[in-house]
């Protein structure tokens, strides 16, 4: 079930009355347990069967922490996310790598990769080690634990929260109020505008490049790049909003995942901008323990190296990915031998905010192409000023034009409020005024009007 | 209580001004005429009669319908000497070009004097216009050539009987009632067609298809059969038929270089029309060529996919072209 189906708004409608009923019994547990319910037939809504493995994972988690003392049991709980993770999403791509490494043919396997598997292993793993670092207590209620695992609206694609964020608001009594329903459906709204309105439809564009990137000019090729540097962040932002929209609908709240990541001036701000809970997570729970700065700098540089290339290796089972990891992480490392303010004011942090973006769109080629052949192609078009079809897309200047202007006022807002750093933000309006109403009907209206009305679901879904 | 009234009062006038400004909004980004039925039988349907149009879905255009509720740059007056008339289904009706970019137009600047007549209309495939083939010829009385465009070259054999027998279902125009008043709102229709695009049943990009169910056993009787009555109907009117057969390029994603995926069955087509003694005109080779030479497609638009979609100015143009050799080389 996509957010983006008339699957979901019906889902979505059935199970915020039922909550609402249920919270006027004032009984947390049925509404817990309701949650829980209705996180489960969401899941299984695409394949039934991964709803055990859900199941699974989230009880080898709630076991482990309770048991965390013992040192078999915190192996356990680490090891269990990463050997179903590893299972489902890479053993066919270790077994095919290692098929060419040594020439022969070892076959693959029929295995189908859960939706979602590497948020939620994701989330199990932060549980586990929070408990063992004392950052939080174990969970003794297993709805509850099983409810942070899989909580509907971040359960396919995020964002990664983590348990110490939202265990405590389950012992708080968060509630339906028209307040949260008024901000979390504006948030969904947004979401849901960026992701259907603009992500959707230039991934027309962005795929018929990238599916024939022989047949095109340069010209053409290089929007279509910039297209997909927008696409993603659409998408992908598009869903972080849904999802936390959504939960604050019920009450709860969940961390910003973007912040205008295309404003950051270099690498490093980029990733504290860029899927702020992947990146969170990675510090917290690979970095860290790998040293993080703590061992002197040529360690430091391995450690970043060494996140980014897991993280690469964690969007995706492919060499891409790996790639894209690893230029990332060479990057982080670059950007810590440069001074440390170079880029951050005047003409440089323009200069360093156009290269960042450059560069950061740059490897997005190898994040989109479905091998290194098809970015080989990409990148030599555009080199070797490629003659083919010219194709000016309009929605790809609509969008620039619409990443131009809530730049320029986020910009503008936060030089105004004297704020530290640019933030972005979500002009959010009182419904309860005719003014508020008509800008939330004209935003539902230009979503159904301009909509994409083909098939194509988030890019995170993959991962 | 009274707090909820109020809210719905305030909703419910945010939502009248809402649809007003979205209203407007589609004037200009989406604004379709609504088919009505022709008395005549020369289409099944025409659009409203001198009406403004827009269309920012697929391509983008304004312009006017005639009084007839055709795509031409001039009304038609009754007596009036045309001497080619154009048929087709909405790639000829070219809702997505300006219209002095449609075939049309355009061979009616190439011929000069020669007066080009566009009564394509959407969703009026070649058996659709076979069916109105006698009564356009009566009505017009082209002098000189009577062009059907068609996307597709092969249909079932029901519905070549049924062409054949001249029972082949009337499209209907949905312009009564409380269905043609909700299409007098242009925010509705974009809805609408949001709502069958969303579930696939739009005919707006609807592909090129070859593949409907033919039985070999009489294939080409069936062909034949209809192909000699119109000929024979074209004759009777002392007008040369032309039938224009128009489709997507297919790109090889391997070489990049334009392919003909279909050309066994274009060749089958073209021995029916020359046997039957009507010109065919295929633009495979030309669309493939303005390609492969220019990287030029004639289909889709800078807001479609690419190559897909309707005719775009180029290839309403390369078709005026070939249109041109034979009828201004016949001159």
């Amino acid at each position: 079930m996509s957010f983006a189906s008339l699957e979901f708004v019906a889902f979505f409608a059935v199970v915020f009355v039922v909550t609402l009923f249920l919270q006027r019994l004032r009984k947390q547990t049925y509404k817990e347990l309701f949650l829980l319910f209705a996180s489960y037939f969401f899941y299984g809504y695409w394949d039934w069967r991964f709803a055990f493995l859900l199941l699974f994972v989230s009880f080898s988690a709630y076991i482990s922490a309770l048991f965390i003392h013992k040192k078999a049991s915190l192996v356990i709980g680490i090891i269990i996310p990463l050997v179903v993770l590893g299972f489902f999403k890479y053993f066919n791509f270790f077994l095919s790598s290692f098929s060419i490494l040594i020439g022969g043919d070892l076959g693959i396997l029929n295995i189908i990769l859960p939706v979602g598997i590497s948020f939620y292993t994701f989330q199990s793993l932060s549980y586990v080690i929070d408990v063992k670092r004392k950052k939080i207590k174990a969970e003794k209620n297993f709805i509850r634990l099983a409810l942070y695992i899989s909580f509907f609206p971040q359960l396919v694609a995020g964002p990664i929260v983590k348990a110490s964020e939202f265990l405590p608001q389950l012992d708080e009594d968060r509630r339906i109020t028209r307040k949260n329903m008024e901000y979390g459906i504006q948030l969904m709204l947004f979401g849901f505008f960026k992701k259907i309105v603009i992500a959707d439809h230039l991934s027309v564009f962005v795929d018929d490049v990238f599916k024939m990137p022989t047949a095109f000019h340069w010209l053409s090729i290089i929007l279509a790049v910039i297209s997909y540097s927008i696409q993603i962040y659409f998408d992908f932002s598009g869903y972080s909003d849904i999802a936390i929209g959504c939960a604050k609908c019920f009450g709860y709240d969940f961390c910003p995942n973007f912040n205008l990541p295309y404003l950051s001036e270099n690498v490093t701000v980029f990733w504290r901008r860029w899927h702020i809970s992947l990146s969170t997570w990675l510090k917290e729970y690979l970095y860290i323990p790998l040293g993080g700065n703590r061992k002197g700098k040529i360690r430091q540089y391995i450690n970043l190296f060494v996140t980014m290339l897991l993280g690469g290796l964690w969007h995706g089972a492919n060499w891409t990915f790996v790639f894209w990891g690893a230029m990332h992480g060479l990057a982080l490392c670059v950007d810590k031998l440069l001074p440390k303010k170079l880029f951050s004011k005047g003409i440089l942090k323009f200069v360093g905010t156009t290269l960042t973006f450059s560069f950061v769109t740059f490897l997005w080629i190898f994040f989109r192409a479905d091998n290194f052949e098809v970015a080989w192609h990409i990148i030599k078009g555009v080199v070797t000023l490629q003659g083919g079809i010219l194709q000016p897309f309009s929605w790809s200047f609509l969008a620039i034009a619409v990443v131009g202007a809530a730049s320029a006022l986020a910009i503008y807002r936060s030089k105004k409020n004297k704020e530290a750093q640019i933030n972005g933000f979500y002009p959010l309006f009182n419904l309860n005024t005719v003014r508020g109403l008509t800008i939330l009907f004209i935003e539902i209206g230009s979503i159904l009007c301009l909509g994409f009305t083909g098939e194509h679901p988030f890019v995170y879904f993959q991962f | 209580m009274k707090k909820i009234f109020w809210w719905l009062l305030k909703a419910f006038v945010s939502g009248v001004l809402a649809f007003a400004i979205l209203t407007s909004f589609c004037i200009l980004y989406y604004n379709v005429p609504v088919h009505s039925s022709t008395v005549d039988g020369v289409t099944d349907y025409s659009w409203e009669k001198n009406k403004f149009y827009s269309r920012g879905t697929e391509g983008f255009a304004l312009g006017k319908t005639n009084n007839e509720g055709y795509i031409n740059s001039y009304d038609y007056q009754e007596g009036m000497d045309i001497d080619v008339l154009i048929m087709g289904s909405s790639h000829m009706e070219a809702y997505n070009v300006a219209m002095k970019k449609n075939t049309a137009s355009q061979l009616n600047l190439l011929l000069g004097d020669n007066l080009v007549y566009n009564i394509g209309i959407s969703g009026h495939n070649f058996l659709t216009c076979t069916s109105n083939f006698e009564a356009a010829l009566k009505k017009y009385a082209p002098k000189k050539y009577v062009v059907i465009e068609t996307s597709s070259l092969s249909f079932s054999d029901t519905d070549l009987k049924k062409a054949i027998e001249g029972t082949t279902e009337e499209l209907s125009s949905h312009s009564e009632g409380i269905v043609g008043l909700l299409q007098k709102n242009q925010l509705l229709r974009l809805l609408y067609l949001q709502f069958s695009n969303w579930k696939g049943a739009s005919a707006q990009n609807a592909p090129n298809t070859d593949s409907k169910t033919q039985s070999e056993n009489n294939y080409e009787e069936l062909y034949l059969s209809l192909l000699n009555n119109l000929s024979q109907t074209a004759k009777d009117n002392d007008v040369q038929l032309i039938v224009l057969y128009q489709s997507n390029v297919h790109i090889d994603a391997e070489t990049g270089a334009a392919v003909t995926t279909n050309r066994e069955s274009i060749q089958i087509f073209a021995t029916y029309c020359e046997r039957s003694g009507i010109e065919f005109v295929d633009m495979s080779e030309r669309f493939s060529k303005e390609y492969n030479q220019n990287h030029i497609l004639p289909h889709g638009f800078a807001n479609t996919s690419v190559g897909q979609a309707h005719l775009n100015e180029h290839g309403h143009r390369m078709i005026a072209d070939e249109l041109f050799k034979i009828i201004g080389g016949k001159e």
